[in-house]
């Protein structure tokens, strides 16, 4: 018989340590259904029958966050054999105050009290036998970054779960309170039963979503019931019932805790937040910190030494050229089995694609290892505290910042950056706006069209003002996404700041490759299909395989031209180019290589760097509609693979069929204006 | 008084919280109810750093005015 053990605790608790102590390797990904909170489930590694479940990291179990609402309802409805309740001992007080709800519900529980290491290097002592006592649950002390106590927690988890030993009501209400609630718990059908206390409590605190799901015959008389539990509250019984539990705590800190004598001194935590949230420094360190992180993961000249190429750019070169290698060998293979030219065609298609997605992970993996070790450093919470203050001007929380920042190297991970974001607003908003910062693929169609069509002295103005018209554009289109879309305030801010902690490696490592990971499978599968679909259309027509100027895609290219004229580029060469974009947007320059003059690789790889024109395209273009081209490039639909993404974050269709929809409209708009009235001035 | 109006350092106790249910029990959540001392750590123009139950919690200075303190 398996039995089921659920991790619970407060954001910051040391909760994922934990689940990557006790599981190994042996974890699944996922997300609870019907809302994107990550859901995680493992299985313990000495012992394959007990299923570990890593609930969502909460303050509480009053229904504020979807994270809340998933953890309560798990440990309500689905009643898992036992919980370990991972408490922070460097700040015991406000963890506890969720120990005292998960014991409201009855359901087995042990209290893992963590960073006892740090308990004691602040020269404090907390007395976990005497708490146990006193709560009448296990408590064991233990270091889940250095695995301290790992054992006897599981040994104390597992017999709790097979004892099914229920912890009592904590003494926590006053009797005019306790006796108010346990008349609820009557009304409801019995207090001897431990999910009528559970519930009555939670009438008792105003709980919208218990309230709902009273039967009809009851609600009259519960209802009249909570009126007299607030009655005894001074009017609040939510308010009474919080300071309630606070105060039960404060009494079993006072016997618990020994404060020793560094007690008052300032933390390094402290010292380093007098700096780095500093109300000058705070904004330059910070832009130091990024320029270093993007430097090492997309920079050739890496620390401005010329040819040396960042840590990122290195491997995704090992990478780039260990995949043309299988690709050669593969396409070799083929051939010699005398396959015929469009079976080669398209083998040597897909292995492109893949290639595509193999090309990215380094950078993505770089990017994300150096993310993850801010994030689980404590850092980015500060960064978000200090930029909400500019974000705010346009609707969202500085939590926003992050992704868009990284939506200048690859939407793809930037998008994915966005799952921290608290608020669902801000989080489909940004997830929007975010394409918009020009990523990396897109500065070879501006190196192609500057070089062309612009004289030498302008092409440096011409590609920055593409990229700020990409920061107008996002900040406009948030702006308008808020007012419009979205009706909404501008959410408050409030957030913890956790202490600042070295990351273990482990814990970076495993944080970053579940994200590479996901992107590897769920984007990769969509860039798959995409690039066999455009290969395809690109080399056959009805009567079968042929050049591309007579392909499916010609004539699709000739079918949707008119959507592009009052653009200023009509033209099917250019509306297969926007195509082809979607597979990667540095695509574009490749198909325009092909379609307007066949030239070699050589030329279009110059051409890609700006150092040579391309001649051909003066058929199409003037200076107006190249910036027309350019704009709508940026801004319409982003790559396949940050479409892939965007499902996964979004998880669902119709948000990114929407979040499609507002970027190609919004690349359709800035477009047309581009082109009316810079028609009229030039 | 609005919490807003303390300067770094200081030390008050919040008597009340005028906003949303939902918002005031996710302050509940975070330590910050009515006769919680809390201190003022860092503040910028755009918010203010609290220390509550030992734990620092950075809110903006619009929420910051509408928990009030003892004067």
């Amino acid at each position: 018989m398996s039995i089921t053990i659920a991790l619970a605790g407060n954001p910051n608790c040391g909760k994922t340590t934990l689940f990557n102590e006790i599981t190994g390797s042996r974890q699944h990904v996922g997300n609870w259904p019907g809302v994107t909170v990550e859901k995680k489930d493992g299985i313990y590694k000495k012992n394959k029958d007990v299923v570990i479940m890593d609930l969502p990291g909460t303050y509480s179990l009053s229904p504020y966050s979807a994270e809340e609402i998933v953890a309560r309802d798990y440990i309500v409805k689905e009643k898992p054999d036992a919980v370990i309740n991972i408490v922070d001992g460097t700040s015991i007080e406000r963890n506890l105050y969720l120990t005292m709800q998960i014991m409201e519900t009855r359901i087995p529980v042990v209290v893992a009290m963590n960073m006892m290491d740090e308990v004691e290097g602040r020269g404090d002592r907390i007395d976990c036998g005497r708490l146990s006592g006193l709560l009448g649950i296990p408590v064991i002390p233990i270091v889940a970054r250095t695995g301290k106590g790992l054992n006897e927690l599981m040994e104390a988890a597992i017999a709790t779960a097979k004892n099914r030993r229920q912890p009592e009501q904590p003494p926590i209400f006053d009797s005019q309170l306790a006796d108010a609630i346990s008349a609820i718990a009557d009304a409801l059908g019995g207090a001897d039963s431990a999910e009528n206390n559970w519930k009555a409590i939670k009438l008792a605190e105003n709980d919208e979503i218990i309230a709902r799901a009273v039967p009809s015959d009851k609600k009259g008389a519960v209802e009249e019931l909570v009126k007299a539990a607030n009655k005894v509250s001074d009017g609040d019984a939510e308010a009474k019932i919080a300071d309630s539990r606070y105060r039960y705590i404060s009494k079993l800190v006072k016997e618990c805790v020994k404060k020793g004598s560094k007690g008052s001194q300032e933390t390094r935590s402290d010292k380093l937040d007098k700096i780095l949230t500093n109300r000058i420094l705070a904004l330059p360190i910070f832009a130091g910190i990024m320029y270093l992180l993007f430097a090492c993961t997309f920079s050739e000249n890496f620390l401005f030494i010329p040819e040396l190429p960042s840590p990122g750019v290195w491997l995704a070169g090992i990478v780039e050229e260990a995949c043309s290698f299988v690709a050669e060998g593969v396409i070799g293979a083929v051939e010699g089995l005398g396959a015929s030219e469009w079976a080669v065609g398209l083998v040597s298609s897909c292995l492109d694609g893949v290639g595509a997605v193999f090309g990215f992970l380094p950078l993505v993996l770089v990017l994300f290892l150096l993310m993850s070790f801010l994030e689980d450093s404590g850092y980015m919470a500060r960064v978000a505290f200090v930029m909400d203050r500019i974000f705010r001007h346009f609707g969202l929380s500085g939590r926003s910042f992050i992704p868009m920042l990284m939506g200048f190297g690859c939407s793809v991970p930037a998008l994915m950056a966005s799952r921290t974001l608290e608020s669902d607003k801000d989080r489909k908003i940004t997830m929007m706006i975010t394409p918009f910062m020009s990523c990396g693929a897109k500065l070879p169609i501006y190196a192609m069209f500057a070089a062309t069509l612009f004289a030498d002295s302008n092409q440096t103005m011409v590609v920055f003002s593409i990229y700020m018209l990409g920061i107008i554009v996002a900040v406009l289109g948030a702006l308008i996404l808020n007012k419009f879309a979205f009706k909404s305030e501008t959410s408050n801010f409030i957030m913890e700041l956790p202490q600042y902690r070295i990351p273990t490696l482990k814990s970076v490592l495993i944080h970053a490759w579940e994200k590479v990971k996901g992107f590897a499978v769920k984007a990769g599968t969509v860039i798959f299909a995409s690039t066999v679909l455009i290969w395809f259309l690109s080399s056959f027509n009805f009567s079968g395989m042929c050049d591309m100027e007579e392909s499916l895609l010609a004539s699709l290219g000739n079918g949707i031209k008119w959507i592009f004229a009052p653009l200023g580029f009509g033209d099917w060469r250019a509306s297969v180019g926007v195509v082809t974009g979607w597979i990667a947007k540095e695509n574009i320059v490749a198909t325009f290589g092909q379609l307007f003059g066949n030239v070699s690789e050589e030329t279009v790889e110059a051409v890609m760097a700006g150092e040579e024109a391309l001649p051909a395209i003066t058929e199409v273009f003037n200076q107006v509609s190249a910036y027309a081209y350019m704009a709508f490039n940026l801004l319409c639909m982003p790559c396949f693979a940050a479409v892939g993404a965007m499902k996964r974050e979004y998880g669902s269709w119709k948000w990114t069929l929407r979040a499609v929809g507002f970027q190609m409209l919004t690349a359709y708009i800035v477009a047309l204006l581009i082109n009316v009235v810079g028609s009229m001035i030039f | 008084m609005p919490l807003a109006m303390l300067m770094e350092g200081e030390t008050r106790t919040i008597t009340s919280f005028n906003g949303q249910e939902e918002l005031k029990r996710h302050l509940q959540d975070l330590g910050l109810i009515k006769g919680e001392k809390v201190r003022v750590v860092g503040e910028n123009a755009g918010g203010m750093i609290l220390m509550v139950k030992g734990v620092k919690v950075a809110l903006n200075r619009g929420l910051a005015h509408r928990i009030m303190v003892e004067d």
